[in-house]
């Protein structure tokens, strides 16, 4: 029997699948890794702990469940989190740790490119939006902050090509991670030229520029030894994880809206058109050399709701978030739709779509004497999904969404899944039983087998149910409500100021 | 309970309890000026306030306590009212003579039937920096009462019953310490503290007692949250983080193989080099090789 596996490097965990080759999961593992934060901005992890997590969850994934089957790997295929810097030195080994999607040191480096000539040129070349997430930028620090480290850095990796180097040796970056890092011209897939200049490196500092269908080199040979595969097994470069988890819900083209609701959230569009907003609101990510994912990412997802649990919930044992969780939400259920009119701006942790604002903070608004806790539970939760929404309708100013999917953990409770067909009044679609971006890597890799002719066949294979429908009446009030939150985002915008500049002191 | 103090150079009661530096309950009815003066002693010293409200500094920090809150003076600290003055109320104590180790820790005597494991983790817990109040803790006030009892009364089995409350005392304690920094809602948060004090002591040779008693979680419940969290067992993830911490040192020319073997928690460098090989497919010596050059 023969079987493909995907690896999905994500932020808090390597989690690796094993699919037969009809794409019914065999077998999964997960490994946490950790975040370090040494300062208040800094996001770090370490590579060599993520290789090392990697290669122990694959290995027992092979030992515990795919070799005492007799399975054959034809193919392990990659996925990650966008966005990280890893910078090596001479002999390829790391200067430090990774600097991940959520660090914001260089603050300061994207907001003076954000409002420049420079940066209008940038934004509309790269498709990445300004701001500190980007690897622009955070070389661009390295470049201010660290003179020294700077001169030794003989390469600036991706996490991912740090990973695939270890396993083969060789250094590329897939099109979707290289679209995500603000040095890519998306219009010519070639590295942009003015970010090389403001970032301070060469092209040849970068790595190698290759398709999401590229296979890497060959695995060492003493991986092969010790993980039991053989030579001719195929490694998939693959593409980052927002990109993956678009194919994995079968969408290659316009007309659906994907949204993702993990810890952050997105709200996602496909089109062979780049998306061009004059606000710069939206990035604009490569799946494939004419394939374009553009949308705009939300700090605050599920980790919202958790903050909420955390302080409110009940805890009846210690630890059992999820169960509180979904105590919370019974609660919630039994609050009419719009809360009786609370209202709930989640931005705990600043905002990037549609607002930009990292000023931002939270706020629970309307509230009356007739208010109950359950009614802030469902606030909560619809302020999270407002701000998914208020992506969604800046993207239909572009393109139009007649349906949704939605994939994630939280996204896939199913009072957040029915809630946001309600909001977005349009029916939503979901994968049950596995997740988004690793049926993405496996349909890569079926593609890449030969199964299917193309990824826009291997996309049409995917047939989701319609799982929520929307509930007019539900749909009718949350549009009174809306318009009230999308003001309120942008009218507080200097208190916001003020009070984030009290909270930095 | 009544005023009385018992002192272990006097007192008879405390005869068989050399450990017993001194027990006692004080109820005062009127403030006395030099009636409670900072004092630094080797023993480990525990207050139990039944009325009134007391200001008092331990190791040069103001705290107030009120009815049913307990302060921990750890051996070494500084503690009494910082204008010497007794206040109105009532409390009871107790001074316990413990010993340190040459790591620093703390050691209990002959006399306890603490395992040198668990006096490892409460040893951790106590000395661990934090506000060292116990509020609302009267569990502490009840053990104090009872060992008071089994002084005055001296009936048969008291020398085993007197020296299982103070164990009692440390085990409540240090439960109620770790229950307070991990009110058991975040368990990322207190992964996140864990996997920092596993790194700062990695050449540690942690049990899964240790980490769960840090954790304050029972080791069945730690197992099943760890595992579930992150995908490895307790001792799986503390062999990740060494493996990793070991890459990085084998970097650096310098190290000997046996040196990073030793930092980062190996029994051996043959040890070592057997778990490496096996999860990396590479033995530390090849590793380090492909990374300098054959330099």
């Amino acid at each position: 029997m023969e079987c493909i596996i995907t690896i999905e490097l994500g932020t808090n965990a390597v989690r690796v699948y094993a699919f037969d080759l009809n794409g019914n999961i065999i077998g999964s593992l997960k490994g946490y890794c950790p975040t370090f934060h040494s300062e208040p901005d800094y996001s770090e992890q370490d590579v060599d702990q993520i290789f090392i997590t990697m290669l122990y969850v694959l290995k027992n994934l092979l030992n515990e469940v795919l070799h005492p089957k007799k399975y054959k790997v034809l193919c392990i295929c990659f996925s990650s989190s966008m966005h990280s810097v890893v910078a090596v030195d001479k002999r390829g080994n790391p200067m430090g740790h990774a600097i991940t999607w959520a660090d914001n040191r260089a603050n300061k480096e994207a907001a003076e490119l954000k409002h420049s000539a420079l940066g209008k040129k940038i934004y509309n070349a790269t498709g990445t939006p300004l701001h500190p997430m980007s690897p622009l930028a955070k070389i661009a620090w390295i470049k201010n902050n660290e003179k020294e480290k700077f001169k030794q850095v003989s390469k600036f990796l991706s996490i991912k090509t740090y990973i695939l180097q270890q396993l083969t040796g060789e250094y590329v970056i897939d099109y979707s991670i290289a679209s995500a890092t603000g040095l890519l011209n998306i219009h010519k897939i070639k590295w942009e030229t003015e970010s090389l200049k403001f970032a301070g490196v060469t092209a040849a500092m970068l790595p190698e520029l290759v398709p999401i269908d590229t296979k890497v080199g060959k695995l060492n040979k003493a991986y092969q030894t010790s993980l039991g595969l053989s030579a001719d097994t195929k490694i998939l470069v693959g593409s980052s994880d927002g990109c993956m988890a678009v194919l994995g819900d079968g969408v290659t083209g316009e007309g659906t809206g994907i949204i993702t609701v993990e810890d952050s959230g997105a709200v996602r569009v496909v089109s062979d058109k780049v998306m061009q907003d004059d606000n710069q609101r939206f990035f604009n990510y490569l799946l494939t050399e004419n394939k374009y994912v553009s949308g705009g990412p939300t700090n605050n997802g599920g980790v919202i709701f958790e903050w909420f649990t955390r302080q409110f919930g009940d805890f009846k044992n210690p630890f059992d978030i999820e169960h509180t969780m979904l105590e919370l939400i019974n609660d919630a259920s039994k609050v009419p739709a719009g809360s009786d009119g609370l209202l709930f701006l989640p931005y705990l942790l600043g905002e990037r779509a549609p607002i930009w604002n990292a000023n931002a903070r939270g706020v629970y608004f309307g509230m009356n004497i007739k208010h109950e806790k359950a009614h802030f539970v469902r606030a909560t939760i619809e302020g999270i999904l407002y701000e998914l929404y208020s992506i969604g309708k800046t993207l239909e100013e572009h393109r139009s969404i007649n349906s949704l999917t939605i994939n994630g953990s939280f996204g896939t409770l199913p009072f957040f899944t029915q809630m946001v067909a309600d909001m977005f009044n349009k029916p939503v679609r979901l994968r049950e039983n596995y997740h988004s971006v690793s049926y993405g890597s496996y349909l890569l890799s079926a593609k890449e087998m030969g199964m299917y002719q193309s990824l826009d066949e291997a996309a049409n294979s995917v047939v989701l149910p319609d799982l929520a429908t929307p509930d007019k009446q539900n749909n009718k009030m949350y549009l009174k409500y809306y318009p009230i939150f999308e003001r309120l985002s942008t009218k507080l915008a200097s208190e916001f100021a003020d009070i984030a500049a009290l909270q930095h002191d | 309970m009544n005023q009385f103090v018992l002192s272990h150079t006097t007192a008879s009661e405390l005869r068989l309890f050399p450990h017993i530096v001194e027990i006692g309950v004080v109820k005062n009815s009127a403030i006395r000026l030099n009636g409670f003066p900072s004092t630094t002693d080797r023993c480990l010293k525990l207050y139990y306030i039944q009325e009134g409200k007391f200001e008092w500094s331990i190791n040069e920090r103001p705290y107030t306590l009120y009815p049913g809150d307990v302060a921990l003076i750890l051996p070494g600290n500084e503690f009494g009212n910082r204008n010497n003055v007794l206040e109105i109320g009532s409390f009871a104590w107790i001074h316990i003579q413990v010993n340190k180790n040459e790591k620093n820790e703390l050691v209990t005597g002959a006399w306890s039937s603490l395992s040198e494991a668990e006096c490892h983790a409460i040893s951790k817990v106590l000395q661990a920096d934090r506000i060292p109040i116990l509020q609302k803790f009267t569990e502490a006030g009840t053990i104090l009462k009872s060992i008071q009892t089994e002084l005055f009364t001296q009936e048969i089995g008291c020398q085993a019953r007197v020296n299982h409350l103070i164990d009692e005392i440390f085990i409540q304690v240090s439960r109620q310490f770790t229950r307070m920094s991990n009110p058991g809602r975040d368990f990322p948060k207190t992964f996140t503290k864990l996997e920092q004090e596993l790194r700062n002591n990695l050449s540690h040779q942690w049990t899964v007692e240790e980490m769960a008693a840090f954790v304050g979680l029972g080791t069945t419940l730690f197992n099943e949250k760890v595992k579930s969290y992150s995908g490895f067992s307790p001792l799986n993830y503390l062999i990740n983080i060494r493996i990793s911490e070991a890459i990085k040192l084998l970097k650096v020319p310098d190290i000997s193989l046996t040196d990073i073997a030793l930092d980062t928690g190996f029994y051996s460098s043959q040890h070592f080099s057997t778990t490496f090989k096996k999860l990396t497919g590479y033995t530390p010596s090849e590793f380090r090789k492909n990374h300098l050059g054959t330099n």
